[in-house]
């Protein structure tokens, strides 16, 4: 089989295909060199224009009349995202005990195809489904518009479900069955052993799948956009039955007609996302460095 | 652990609500407040109604409700005011639907009719330019455009200002066309090059979005052949030469929800509801 | 002692509901979807071209297939590539390793409308090739870069030592070993990184956008530089327009169709994976 020629050639294909490996590998630090360069490169120079406290902290959003404050729209994300953990989260951990500790194995067997059918449904589904449905059950339940705060928190409760679900789950079952059967030896009973030993014990994995879920639903566009209302107004908590604008809305509503300064103000929100979201990377790595040691 | 308790069974009964499905409200209650929806920022619709409605405010700015919802489009701006009982917003005539009702507007309706007849004032007429007389292929595309077929081809978007246009007769030239400017002109221009190219497949037409004055700007300098402009041109740009083409109008309706039993506002109204004066439709009658 | 037996039943019934909520959830939307669009699907929705009589989503169909197929196309050999990399070729725990890791995990945060921006600025813009098939193909593959290399890379990790060992010492090359024995072993871990790519793709629509540009008809003889739209994007238009509300419906149910079609796949792969 091995000739002299294969031998040869061989010896000229090992370095140039590791090369072609070792360039492969840099690609992925190619794209996020590329992507800080032209996001920051895009965005800086309106900020500079605006001014970075003028256009972190305004509160008026009027390009017409080149008032960028974006304020509104960084309040607005927080909203929202904190309205999806609360309502996503507390059913995500419950729901994840019951896939890794209660359920029953003929069951787990609809449950977890279940999960990824929900985590796969594109986004643009859910808007519309919350278009059609969530906004008027909001509006005639609640009362107010209905596109609202509370409208985009409750579908994005819905949308995270797959994502803390699925995290917490496999944080549980990772915990090693020795910490529950000591419990239950102990004389505690199922629930307790599970609720107050190996939920404890997988509480850096629960972390982890918090903070996916609110990378997740930071950064969600589509789907918010159909059902937030938009409203570049600063709210109070307390108003969550009005609309907001988050970040991602504000870029992809106005995109399109947006020219000159506007264009590049709509970039630097994009920026600003940018820079949460590396905020959550690095926390997400921290927490994944303290449960691999 | 206590928390999450709490906060899981304050969370429940949302989620379980919802599989519920939602009956809506009956009848029409009118003390409850406006949902007003507008435009983005950017969109010549926007900008339409704030100089025919005159939202603004002393400096001349516009000045919208804050609280107005925002729907990026003609199709989002439908569907928010057709899935609310009380919202009100705006479009174009042309785009108007039966799941919308258009109201009145100082006693006159919003028909195709009325905006060219000049009854209906809340218009706008769309324009086309060109750098001294149009010639050869940009000539052509232009005389299309006031032909039978490109008259019918614009009645989704706007109004023709010609039903008895003859048929097109050209030559079918070839060549490459720049067509540039307008936002709002922009889908009737898409429609228009679509029907062109079934009768000259020789012509190659791009459509380069931008706004009026830049389609205009654009057409003097040359970058664009033909600019589009959804308003009428100003004397400095004819004096510098450019020869303005008007190809249709656009009357731009207010639409509220079929169930809404309001049938008609005064422009004053209009303005009011916009700049978040009335804030009930009890206020409005 | 009672008031713990409650506490305990409690906590049970809990994770019961909760489950049962959020299984009801996805229920209920596919059954809402399923039962408002399957009556409003129709051959005129299948038509060649899109008009707005018809709303065909065939166009969208086309592209929505050429996007996944030319993503895939530069995506799946970089990052299979760039897996084999780390898992047969590096030194663990080196400095551009972990280089690499830490960046690739930087572009799976990042949330698509950023990839929407970087490629409307990058592809469109400053490459030049507007609003096209291949801006949009292109940033989707870099979207979908750090999911296929992260599966593949673990495929290749749970191909035993004793193949490598054995290929080696039949007298095999390195080169020879990876592409004729562990690539080969690894390949349903491979394809299920994949699939679940492709669902991603099939999903997306802000990345889209301001990259692929949002036209509903396809112009063929502009080749990769079409613009057009995917299935998602047709939908999210759809479900825009109060005009096309059965159409949206009746799209839906198509998109749920394709994403239940790649999620059964995806499950075949890895329940043939577990049987290894």
């Amino acid at each position: 089989m091995i000739s002299g020629i294969t031998v040869k050639n061989r010896s000229v294909r090992e370095p140039v295909m590791r090369w072609v490996f070792t360039v492969s590998a840099l690609t992925a630090v190619l794209a996020v060199g590329l992507i800080c360069v032209f996001l920051f490169a895009g965005g800086f120079p309106a900020i500079g224009k605006i001014g970075v406290l003028k256009f972190l902290t305004g509160t008026v959003w009027k390009p017409t009349y080149d008032d960028f404050g974006i304020l509104p729209m960084i309040v607005g994300s927080l909203y929202v995202t904190a309205g999806a953990i609360l309502l996503g989260v507390p059913v995500g951990i419950f729901a994840a005990v019951f896939m890794a500790k209660v359920c029953p194995k003929p069951l787990y067997g609809f449950m977890k195809p279940a999960l990824d059918l929900l985590a796969g449904i594109p986004s643009v589904v859910y808007g519309f489904f919350g278009i059609v449905v969530l906004v008027p059950f909001v509006r005639n339940t609640f009362g107010g518009d209905g596109s609202s705060m509370v409208t985009a928190s409750l579908l994005l409760g819905i949308m995270i479900l797959p994502t803390v679900i699925g995290i917490t789950e496999s944080a549980l079952r990772a915990v090693p069955d020795e910490l529950y059967e000591g419990a239950v030896a102990l004389g505690a009973s199922h629930e307790r052993a599970v609720f107050g030993v190996v939920l404890p014990a997988a509480k850096s994995g629960v972390m982890a799948a918090v903070v996916l879920g609110v990378g997740r639903a930071i950064g969600e566009t589509m789907a918010v956009k159909m059902v937030a209302g938009n409203q570049t107004v600063l709210r109070a908590p307390d108003e969550f039955l009005k609309g907001v604008r988050t970040l991602t809305a504000n870029v992809v509503l106005e995109m399109g007609y947006a020219e000159g300064l506007h264009r590049e103000a709509l970039i630097a929100t994009g920026v600003v996302l940018f820079v949460f979201i590396l905020l959550i990377n690095l926390l997400f790595s921290a927490l994944k460095k303290e449960r691999t040691e | 652990m206590k928390k999450i308790f709490a906060l899981a069974l304050a969370a429940l009964p949302l989620f379980t609500a919802l599989t519920a499905c939602s009956s809506p409200a009956g009848g029409f209650d009118k003390g409850t407040a406006i949902t007003v929806v507008s435009r983005e920022e950017g969109s010549g619709t926007r900008d339409a109604v704030r100089d025919l409605f005159d939202v603004k405010d002393a400096d001349g700015k516009e000045n919208v409700t804050e609280e107005a919802i925002t729907a990026d489009g003609t199709g989002v701006m439908i569907s928010n005011v057709a899935g609310n009982p009380y919202a009100i917003g705006y479009c174009s005539v042309a785009s108007l639907n039966d799941t919308v009702k258009a109201l009145t507007i100082d006693g006159v309706a919003a028909t195709a009719g009325n905006v060219k007849n000049g009854s209906y004032t809340i218009q706008r007429p769309f324009y086309l330019a060109t750098l001294g007389e149009a010639e050869g292929l940009a000539k052509d595309f232009i005389d299309f455009i006031l032909s039978a077929e490109g008259q019918a081809a614009m009645v989704k978007r706007c109004v023709p200002i010609d039903e008895n246009a003859p048929a097109y007769s050209g030559g079918r030239p070839s060549g490459n066309l720049v067509v540039g400017g307008s936002s709002s002109v922009t889908p009737v221009m898409q429609d228009l090059v679509e029907a062109y190219k079934a009768v000259n497949p020789n012509a190659a037409v791009t459509i380069q979005e931008s706004d009026s004055s830049k389609g205009m700007n654009d057409a003097k300098s040359g970058a664009y052949d033909i600019g589009m402009a959804s308003r009428a041109l100003k004397d400095a740009e004819i004096s510098d030469g450019l020869v303005p083409v008007h190809i249709a109008l656009d009357g731009i309706a207010v639409i509220v929800h079929p169930e809404n039993p309001l049938t008609a506002l005064t422009n004053e109204q209009v303005r009011n509801i916009y700049n978040g004066e009335f804030t009930k439709w009890s206020g409005v009658q | 002692m009672k008031m713990r037996k409650i506490k305990d039943l409690t906590l049970r019934g809990l994770t019961w509901l909760c489950a049962g909520v959020t299984a009801a959830m996805l229920l209920f939307l596919l059954a809402y979807i399923l039962l408002k669009g399957v009556p409003h699907i129709k051959p005129s929705l299948f038509a060649l071209h899109y008009n707005s009589e018809n709303v065909s989503l065939f166009p969208a169909l086309v592209i929505t297939v050429l996007t996944v197929a030319l993503s895939l196309l530069i995506a799946v050999p970089l990052g299979v590539f760039a897996a084999v990399y780390l898992a047969e070729y590096a030194k663990r725990g080196s400095r551009f390793v972990r280089l690499v890791r830490t960046t690739a995990e930087t572009l799976a945060g990042i949330p698509s409308i950023l990839y929407g921006l970087f490629g409307s600025l990058f592809f469109v813009a400053w490459l030049g090739w507007g609003y096209s098939l291949l801006a949009g193909s292109c940033t989707l593959a870099i979207m979908i870069l750090p999911l296929v290399m992260r599966t593949t890379e673990e495929s290749l990790k749970a191909v035993p030592d004793s193949y490598r060992e054995g290929a080696f010492g039949l007298g095999a090359g390195k080169l020879r070993t990876v592409f004729r024995i562990i690539l080969p072993a690894a390949a349903p871990g491979i394809l299920a990184g994949i699939i679940l790519a492709i669902g991603r793709i099939v999903g997306e629509t802000a990345a889209l956008i301001y990259t692929l540009g949002n036209t509903a008809d396809v112009d063929p003889s502009r080749g990769l530089f079409t613009s057009g739209r995917t299935l998602s994007m047709h939908m999210y238009s759809l479900a825009n327009n109060a005009l096309y509300t059965d159409q949206a419906y009746a799209t839906a149910v198509v998109l749920l169709v394709v994403v239940i079609g790649i999620n059964a796949l995806s499950a075949f792969l890895a329940k043939k994976i577990v049987k290894r």
